[in-house]
């Protein structure tokens, strides 16, 4: 295929993401630098570097920022750990059970996030299911704390994108190189050693793309967050993305939450940048 | 892995996934249960598993008055909505042509949602599932449409400038939401188009844009050159080698893209949060049931999270296989 006609077939689509990416990614520069709230969008005043500043000396903006590091550390291990066991004993189911389970198991994944967290947080309501049986084993009343906040919000993040990795890495399971497989079986290798030894170096791969993909976005997690803790201040339990959306649509900072999100870029580069590099020689290697 | 054979083996792994399977569904039986309970019932600090169910819920969500024939009109509409579902469904198996069976199916559709509000005083719920519907569907169409082009020249094109158009799409596709719609805010208010369908639709084809590509060049990769190239052989231009060789074998790949695009735009809080005020999508709208002082937001948050699900469960059922082919596509980065 000539240029000329790859730049026909793809013009539209390269434009559309030149007008509404490439550009509002530099007009966040730029609007990062003004003063702005929703009564003078159209005339900003000029601040200079002044809301980086602001944000950067915020010690809640910094509060929210090790709340989403936690929230990676505790939810992306446990993605890949949960995903893994769950298709491993899966794989071992045949016929119709596997995809009566398969379909149950991938409704979290599937329904709307904000839906899923009002569902799951309508077993915490004081009629709620789950907190009733709290009371019941521990003998304690359930409140809402910090601590139980962020607790929640750790635990809803592990149950609704588990299925997500557990799917990546059934699909992986099925491509296992049989003879090696049966070698092992054959040289009297236990099932632990054959996993130890052929699955898990089978499935690197898709660990590393779920490794790089689930930080990217459980970096930027935000809807289950906004509905469990109603953005009130008391759990301080904001993340980066709701504590920019609070200082943008509260507190009417639109500017400040402009340079917020420009920040929030430069902390994703530690992951991006390794991850566009694989992909960038992964390409030029297919080419 | 070769299977467990032991019979107290296979027992613990279905004991195993059983429970895995409840934990799954947890929240989504107990929510169905408390959108049928009376308000008095689903607000008992000790659960109740026996009570008389009620539809009360449902009704206060979707009807500002209640009708004076609730069960007659139920049942035609419903009857009518079970009709057009099996023309769509069964449509290959109808002896006239499938596309116009599709677009008398779609019409019907169409027909019948303008149909309803006519028949019966609906509450602003069901303008926002109105609103979620046109939202989805312009979002599938524009996206489609420009990512399959697209996706198909990245497929074929063995330029460099192809490599960097990939890559700088997975850049932006790992960046956080709130750096582009902040932006957009201003540009919906510069050119006066906040709170409209038109900016909700192209903004998300624009964020969606880059996962598009990606999948649909993925699935056009599989389709071998020589069927475009003999078809060139014969004198056709490019352009129409795409949509009379190309387009008719990329059906299931368009269809699996479409399914991913369906479930982002229905998906979408943030963009739709910020660029409307008072055209909502189902997410934002039900959002406002969370947090409020009044207790009846109790049920009518159960009653609208069931609402705004069984579509997509529907959907989901329909299209299974496309919907874990494409999950677990290795080059799908999204």
């Amino acid at each position: 295929m000539e240029r000329r006609i790859f730049l026909g077939f793809a013009g539209p689509s390269i434009v559309v993401m030149c007008l509404l990416m490439v550009m509002p990614l530099i007009m966040a520069i730029w609007l990062g630098m003004h003063f702005m709230t929703f009564d003078n969008v159209l005339e900003p005043q000029w601040v200079g570097l002044r809301n980086f500043a602001a944000a950067l000396a915020d010690e809640r903006f910094w509060q929210s920022f090790n709340f989403t590091a936690l929230y990676i550390v505790v939810v992306v291990p446990s993605w890949i750990v949960i995903g893994f066991v769950v298709a491993l004993l899966l794989d071992q189911v045949t016929g119709l059970a596997r995809g009566v389970y398969l379909s149950i198991f991938l409704l979290p994944f599937i329904i709307v996030p904000i839906v899923g967290t009002i569902m799951f947080r309508q077993l915490f309501e004081p009629s709620g299911l789950l907190r009733w049986v709290y009371q019941e084993l521990l003998n304690e009343r359930f409140r809402y704390t910090e601590q139980t906040v962020k607790s929640l919000i750790l635990f809803h993040g592990i149950w609704y994108v588990t299925p997500f990795t557990l799917v990546v890495y059934f699909a992986g399971l099925q491509t296992l190189p049989q003879d090696l497989m049966e070698a092992s079986g054959i040289d009297g290798a236990s099932r632990l050693q054959k996993i130890r030894h052929i699955v898990i170096p089978h499935v690197r791969s898709l660990t590393l793309f779920i490794l790089l993909f689930s930080i990217m976005d459980s970096y930027r997690v935000f809807d289950s967050v906004f509905v469990l803790t109603g953005l009130n201040p008391l759990y301080k339990a904001n993340t980066i993305m709701t504590y920019t959306f609070q200082t943008a649509t509260q507190l009417e900072r639109l500017g400040r939450a402009n340079a917020m999100a420009v920040l929030t870029i430069i902390g994703i580069m530690v992951v991006l940048i390794p991850n566009l590099y694989l992909s960038w020689k992964e390409q030029i290697a297919e080419r | 892995m070769d299977p467990v054979t032991s019979r107290p083996g296979r027992l613990l792994i279905h004991v195993f996934l059983i429970v895995f399977a409840i934990y799954s569904v947890v929240p989504f039986l107990w929510t169905a249960l408390q959108s049928i309970k009376k308000l008095r019932d689903a607000s008992s600090r000790t659960p109740k598993f026996l009570f008389t169910p009620t539809l009360e819920n449902y009704e206060d969500l979707w009807l500002r008055s209640t009708p004076e024939n609730p069960e007659t009109l139920a049942f035609f509409l419903l009857l009518a909505l079970l009709l057009l579902v099996c023309l769509l469904v069964f449509a290959q198996h109808i002896p006239l042509r499938r596309d116009l069976v599709y677009g008398v199916a779609i019409l019907g559709l169409v027909a019948l949602l303008w149909l309803i509000p006519q028949l019966l005083d609906t509450a602003s719920f069901y303008d926002y599932f109105i609103n979620t519907l046109i939202v989805t569907a312009g979002t599938i169409l524009v996206s489609i449409s420009i990512g399959c082009l697209a996706g198909y020249a990245l497929a074929r094109y063995a330029g460099l400038l192809g490599v960097v158009v990939l890559i700088a799409a997975l850049a932006f596709r790992a960046l956080p939401r709130l750096a582009y719609v902040l932006p957009y805010y201003w540009i919906g208010s510069a050119l006066n188009l906040i709170d409209s369908h038109v900016l909700v639709i192209i903004t998300l084809v624009a964020v969606n844009q880059p996962f598009t590509i990606w999948m649909l060049r993925s699935f056009f990769m599989e389709i071998p050159k020589d069927l475009e190239e003999s078809a060139m052989v014969d004198g056709a231009g490019r352009l129409v080698a795409f949509f009379r060789v190309i387009i008719p074998v990329m059906w299931p790949g368009i269809v699996a893209t479409a399914l991913f695009t369906l479930l982002l735009a229905y998906n979408e809080f943030l963009l739709v949060r910020i660029l409307t005020q008072t055209n909502w999508t189902l997410p934002v709208a039900i959002s406002r049931f969370t947090g409020g002082e009044d207790p009846r937001h109790l049920t009518l948050a159960a009653a609208a999270a069931v609402s705004a699900t069984i579509p997509i469960v529907i959907v989901i059922l329909f299209f299974q296989k496309q919907l874990i082919k494409g999950l677990s596509a290795g080059a799908v980065k999204g």
